[in-house]
């Protein structure tokens, strides 16, 4: 094979790896990466949603931000899953898979540092979900547990 | 130039359109950080391989009637245990048990659960996800030998649908009857395909006795309209019958609980009674369900969890009447301290609340005594911490004493009298 043409298989190649969903892994949670992504959305609403594969009504919100986003595209929206347990990656994959959430920031918590985690996002939530944060453009949350309606998301996310 | 650095040129070549693309992309979706940076932050722990105890999340022990304490967990599709001679100071080599690999849900509120006769028979209970998210079966195996051998496992549930059957609970009597609590959606599955909207799940009993060869599962709805990810909480009371406790939909996604006692021999459904009035609506799910002990004197005795407008925490009351009429609840633990998971034993007037609060970065094993039958509780003990994460805390019974069983993932199973 020419140099030309191993240039070219290679650029083929890193165009496919690199324009493909970029997103699409699940990248672990730490404090740092909160923090970045409170500093990077400031002067933004936004919404931070947490869910877990053991929990049925979270996939009625993920259900409803994947019809958001096919309607409206670029929605403010970061995705954490909380079950911090290894042996749930698959399925966790199979999830963010299935409604369509690999344009947006994926987390996920540590295997075994599921309430560190919870702690340092609010030390008041007790790991209920889903669990919702509505986050200002100044930066200040709200959080909120259970399942959150389409109008209320729609209004939120959709300026 | 060599074909080294040919191949150097195509790797930054690829590196830099890569980085483009994800820099185009962030540009997109610039309330995100830079992908690069997130990828820097790998995680640190591996996956356990081992079937060690402390490679599970969850662990079931109980006390048998020679006094033998057994922990039972799942791993890689099978379920080990071990049997300790003196009260879980040391334990025997780890037994897999001999039934066909399958799936078990063994997380958080989910687990396989072991029960005893006075005749040697060891009862395993579990839940095995199926193919269909959210879709399981209630399983079952019996030991007639102490465990030395088990039977194929059969399936609890009796409707042969492929919709959720799960958070078992099992207990079984000194002449092997058992009684199989869980959580079922057959009816929400046959109302959803009739285009109706549903809430919650339902509450099921099944009652077998495989040593008078009973052993066809009967399947009986209690209760309708329950939490969907809580366990259920079960105890015999001084008359030999079941008492149920669980966490229960009223009205408009109010999660409160709920207790139910079944009357030997009733025909007709009881209507269960409300226990808590914390209001807490969330149309999610709590992952926290509650425990009940019964004593002597039939006095029931419950704790629970809630997150209400009206109450936040865990709470203790008790009641005379089977749940007709309930002592003020008390509130247990530090709230601000996230305490949780809470669980109970009793013994005459004697009775341990035992709980998991967090500072932070750790968890922390509390618990609290009364010696007049709930009127007043000691001060607040810490018993253990964990670092990596903590299962929930129960306490088993041995010879009137209390003895509290916690496991800390790639710790320990720390077991400890009370």
């Amino acid at each position: 094979m020419s140099f030309f043409k191993k240039l070219s298989c290679g650029i083929f190649i890193c165009v496919l790896v690199g324009t493909s969903s970029s997103y699409a892994e699940s990248i672990a949670f730490n404090k740092a990466q909160l923090a970045t992504l409170k500093t990077q959305n400031m002067g933004k609403q936004w919404l931070m949603l947490l869910w877990s594969v053991d929990c049925p009504p979270c996939f009625k919100e993920l259900a409803i931000i994947q019809k958001l986003q096919r309607q409206h595209s670029d929605l403010a929206v970061v995705i954490i899953n909380t079950d911090a347990n290894d042996e749930i990656e698959n399925e966790r994959k199979d999830i963010i898979e299935k409604f369509e959430l690999t344009d947006f920031r994926n987390f996920h918590f540590v295997d075994g540092q599921g309430d560190q985690s919870r702690f340092f996002i609010d030390p008041t939530w007790y790991g209920e979900l889903p669990r919702s944060y509505f986050i200002e453009s100044s930066g200040k949350s709200h959080g909120k547990s259970g399942l959150v309606n389409q109008s209320l998301l729609t209004q939120w996310l959709v300026n | 130039m060599s074909i080294l650095t040919r191949l150097v040129l195509v790797m930054l070549a690829c590196a830099s359109l890569s980085l483009m693309a994800n820099i185009s992309k962030a540009a997109a979706h610039n309330h995100q950080p830079s992908h690069q940076a997130m990828q820097s932050e790998k995680e640190q722990i591996s996956p356990c391989k081992g079937v060690e105890i402390i490679c599970a999340k969850t662990v079931t022990s109980v006390f048998a009637p020679n006094g033998d304490l057994w922990r039972l967990w799942a791993l890689h599709s099978s379920l080990y245990f071990q049997i300790s001679t003196n009260n879980g100071a040391t334990f025997s080599v780890i037994t897999r048990v001999a039934i066909d690999k399958e799936k078990i849900s063994a997380r958080n509120e989910n687990r396989p659960k072991i029960a005893f006769d006075k005749y040697q028979g060891v009862y395993l209970s579990w839940v095995t996800p199926k193919e269909k998210k959210y879709t399981a079966d209630v399983r079952f195996s019996y030991s007639s030998d102490y465990g030395n051998t088990f039977t194929k496992p059969i399936t609890v549930n009796d409707d042969n649908l492929l919709t959720g059957h799960s958070f078992n609970e099992m207990l079984v009597t000194d002449e092997g009857d058992i009684s199989i609590v869980w959580l079922d959606s057959r009816l929400a599955y046959q109302l959803r395909l009739q285009g109706k909207k549903t809430n919650g799940s339902a509450l099921y009993l099944g009652k077998a006795n495989y040593r008078t060869n009973k052993i066809n599962f009967s399947n009986e709805q209690l209760a309708n309209n329950t939490c969907v990810c809580c366990r259920i909480a079960i105890n015999y009371n001084n008359h030999g019958e079941l008492a149920i406790f669980w966490r229960h939909i009223y009205g408009d996604n109010i999660r409160e609980f709920a207790l139910l006692t079944l009357a030997q021999g009733e025909s007709t459904q009881p209507t269960p009674y409300q226990i808590s009035y914390d209001h807490w609506k969330i149309n999610g799910c709590p992952h926290q369900g509650g425990a009940i002990s019964i004593n002597d004197n039939n006095h029931y005795h419950m704790v629970w969890f809630n997150q209400g407008d009206v109450g936040k925490g865990i709470f203790y009351a008790s009641s005379n009447d089977q749940g007709k009429s309930l002592t003020k609840p008390i509130s247990v633990g530090v709230q601000s301290a996230q305490a949780a998971h809470p669980h109970m034993n009793t013994n005459g007037n004697n009775i341990d609340i035992v709980w998991t609060q967090f500072t932070g970065t750790e968890h922390e094993l509390w618990h609290q005594r009364s010696t007049d039958n709930g009127k007043s509780f000691t001060k607040a003990i810490l018993i253990a911490t964990a670092l990596n994460g903590s299962d929930r805390p129960f306490i088993i019974n041995k010879d009137s004493k209390s003895y509290v069983s916690w496991h800390r993932p790639k710790q320990e199973h720390l077991v400890q009298v009370l």
